[in-house]
């Protein structure tokens, strides 16, 4: 063979293998992974999303297409989530993108996801700003969908909590509130200053306001006691493992229960170093201490068998990326991929995912009609998660459980009623 | 002012080179370079005050946030036009930095900083408590007015304000007042004994950069068609901004917008390979070995490679 005929040859096959290699490239489907990878709510949606591909992928892919997953990370900043969009969208030319952001990294991008219209699903931003963007124009929102209840969802069925619960079980009559001083804290306390009262028939006594850089809570908890109020109302999304440990060391003899965004995980009894129990709190579902269906405990099963690192077990956001992907992938295959994001956004609309325990349903992967109205609210949820704000929660799940996380390091869910696993019981400390 | 024939030729290269880059570069690449070209000019407007007259200011994004917010409540909150907006907001960053950080300008050296680095986490504190249905809180605002779409337009758009503010800048540093400013940052007495107004000229440094942060900080909310104070007041912001000035080279013109460049490509070109916090390792290590071989920056070295390869026989 002459020197000639190796170059010519080589040059051959480098090109054949550069066309093969771009060819299965393009015939690749991308899914884009936007979130952060360093947290738990971020490595929650990307592991959902990676065993929802590997299952579709075991199965053909979607219409003989394998389906690939590419990650940007937000590092849960509101900049570095924009680059990161503009990365899965301009560089990796993703088809479809799922998010595991949080709200502000959320609202951040969205005017990209509004420029570059790629079919777009989000599984832990909650905030209703974005559902109002798509009633307003339903149109450029197209490509968008949230496979989480919106907050005002989540707090409107909250509310009944403290009336079932609170008031007219516990007997609870007044409450102090302890707030952090965060928009959050104040949107919060807002919302059960203005609603408790009327619907739940529960006085305030008054609002504590703290810096969540606070490390030492026994002054505070002085104060909430020297109120005399039946029970606190904790706020608290920033630190928030700190305030339950230093309620359980220091035996505060009040009930709490509220907002507490750390005990929404499996990780919470190690971070607080055992000292959480007493402890309830609001949780999109499905929570910890949430019975499973079949098919999401086999998903949780295989999850800790594939992952050893923490989230022990995936938020809620993790089962909606395992479901809401599969989902999404099944509306491309309808309509031939994701070219055509109207088309596509057609069929996610149609998309419905009922799990059923025992005979009744337990979780519900849908979406809210454009024209439908909510009964309770009297709204629209256009794109958003399907939820059901009354018992016995039968056209889908609730919009949010809370969940109590015991003194021997169990938790489980205690409102509403129909999914409760275990009961509202105060500390053994304090006295009933 | 010293200025030479060849002076001008070089930015003109230099623009024609940044006018012609669409057409060689893709789409990603574009959106990065927008980003760089953003950071140039927060680097530039801190440069215009620290880097030249040595007072190091921790608090940037306090001004770059007056400018963004005031142009995002006013197009969001009241409809107001952007070409109207902007211009205010330019004005709000002036009027209302000066009420706050002059005072500021009487005290010296660490103090100086850890007053503005108090002033940007006080604003980031009243942005989203004090009327957060203006503000919108810790979330903020998201659907703000773009000025383009697309990557060409928006490149065409940053460079061309980042090249006006460049060019600008560079012949102000040239005059009689540029040179003034500098001789602050060496030694501020001495400039004081020549009769010169120090507060004057300290006062000068300061609006220019406001003018400046408040432009840029307006534009780059209505680039990226929302605003949030974690994105704006956060720590790393600042010292990203700081970086930038500092490793291209504190002082120049020319330095502070390659170091942006050289940050914003270096994390984002990492980014298929180190997806994660990673790419910012890399980062610090790279930094610190220009540090350590050039504290003067990344200019510094350019020059220095010219300067030897023209002696070299």
């Amino acid at each position: 063979m002459t020197l000639r005929k190796i170059l010519t040859t080589s040059a051959a096959a480098g090109l054949m293998a550069v066309a093969g290699f771009a060819g299965s490239a393009f015939a690749d489907i991308k899914v884009g992974f936007i979130g952060s990878l360093s947290s738990d709510t971020g490595l929650s949606t990307l592991r959902g999303a990676e065993m929802a591909i590997e299952e579709l992928n075991a199965a053909g892919g979607m219409n003989g297409e394998k389906i690939v997953l590419v990650t940007a990370d937000t590092q849960e900043d509101v900049t570095e989530g924009v680059k990161a969009y503009e990365y899965l969208a301009e560089t990796e030319k993703a088809d479809f993108i799922i998010s595991g952001s949080i709200d502000d990294v959320s609202l951040g991008w969205m005017p990209r996801m509004q420029e570059y219209q790629i079919p777009t699903l989000d599984t832990w931003t909650s905030s209703i700003s974005i559902i109002d963007m798509v009633v307003k124009d339903p149109e450029l929102m197209a490509p968008y969908f949230m496979n989480i209840a919106s907050d005002e969802a989540l707090a409107t069925l909250y509310i009944n909590f403290g009336a079932d619960v609170l008031k007219k079980k516990m007997g609870w009559d007044s409450v102090v509130i302890l707030a952090e001083d965060t928009a959050f804290g104040q949107a919060i306390t807002g919302l059960v200053t203005e609603a408790i009262s009327p619907v739940a028939g529960i006085e305030v006594k008054d609002t504590i306001v703290y810096d969540v850089g606070t490390v030492d809570f026994a002054p505070i908890f002085s104060k909430a006691q020297a109120t005399g109020a039946d029970f606190i109302y904790q706020v608290s999304s920033v630190n928030s493992q700190v305030i339950s440990s230093q309620y359980v060391k220091l035996q505060v003899p009040m009930p709490m229960t509220g907002v507490n965004v750390s005990a929404l995980g499996m990780e919470y009894w190690e971070d607080t170093g055992g000292a959480g129990g007493g402890i309830s709190t609001l949780s999109p579902v499905p929570s910890v201490g949430f019975k499973l269906d079949p098919v999401s405990a086999d998903f949780v099963k295989r999850y800790q068998a594939k992952y050893t690192s923490r989230p022990k077990m995936p938020h809620f956001n993790g089962f909606n990326a395992y479901y809401g992907l599969k989902q999404a992938m099944a509306a491309a295959a309808e309509v031939g991929g994701f070219k055509d994001a109207k088309k596509w956004s057609k069929a996610m609309e149609k998309q419905d995912l009922v799990l059923k325990l025992d005979g009744k349903m337990s979780l519900r992967y849908g979406f809210w009609g454009k024209d439908e109205v909510e009964p309770v609210t009297k709204r629209t949820y256009p794109h958003n998660a399907r939820f059901d704000l009354t018992a016995p929660y039968d056209d889908a799940q609730p919009s949010m459980v809370v969940v109590q996380w015991k003194e021997d390091g169990s938790v489980g869910v205690v409102y509403p009623f129909e999914f409760a696993t275990t009961e509202f019981t105060v500390p053994s400390w304090i006295k009933k | 002012m010293n200025l030479r024939w060849h002076h001008f030729a070089l930015w003109a290269l230099f623009i024609v080179g940044m006018f012609a880059l669409p057409q060689f570069v893709s789409n990603g690449t574009l959106r990065t370079m927008i980003f760089a070209n953003f950071l140039a000019i927060f680097a530039i407007s801190w440069d215009t005050l620290s880097g030249r007259t040595g007072y190091i200011s921790f608090g940037h994004p306090f001004l770059i946030g007056i400018g963004a917010y005031t142009t995002a409540i006013l197009t969001h909150r009241f409809d107001f036009p952007v070409e109207i907006s902007i211009p205010i907001a330019v004005i709000a960053t002036m009027v209302g930095g000066l009420i706050v950080l002059l005072p500021a300008l009487r005290i010296k050296g660490s103090y100086f900083a850890l007053v503005t680095l108090a002033m940007m986490e006080l604003v980031y504190q009243l942005v989203q408590v004090v009327r957060p249905d203006l503000t919108g809180g810790t979330r903020g605002m998201s659907g703000l007015p773009t000025l383009t779409r697309g990557a060409a337009n928006g490149y065409y758009m940053s460079v061309s304000l980042m090249l006006a503010i460049a060019l600008s800048m560079w012949l102000i540093m040239k005059t009689r007042l540029g040179t003034a400013l500098s001789a602050i940052g060496m030694n501020e007495e001495a400039v004081s004994g020549s009769g010169l107004s120090v507060t004057k000229l300290k006062m000068t440094a300061f609006l220019m950069s406001a003018f400046i942060a408040g432009l840029g900080g307006a534009v780059y909310i209505h680039y990226l068609g929302s605003i949030a104070p974690r994105a704006l007041f956060d720590i790393n912001f600042v010292f990203t901004i700081i970086v930038a000035a500092l490793i291209g080279g504190a002082g120049t013109t020319i330095g502070p917008i390659a170091g942006a460049f050289f940050l914003t490509f270096l994390l984002e070109y990492l980014r298929p390979w180190l997806p994660g916090a990673e790419r910012y390792m890399v980062y610090s290590g790279l930094a610190l070995l220009i540090y350590m071989y050039q504290p003067k920056g990344m200019w510094a070295l350019m020059t220095q490679a010219t300067f030897k390869s023209k002696i070299r026989p």
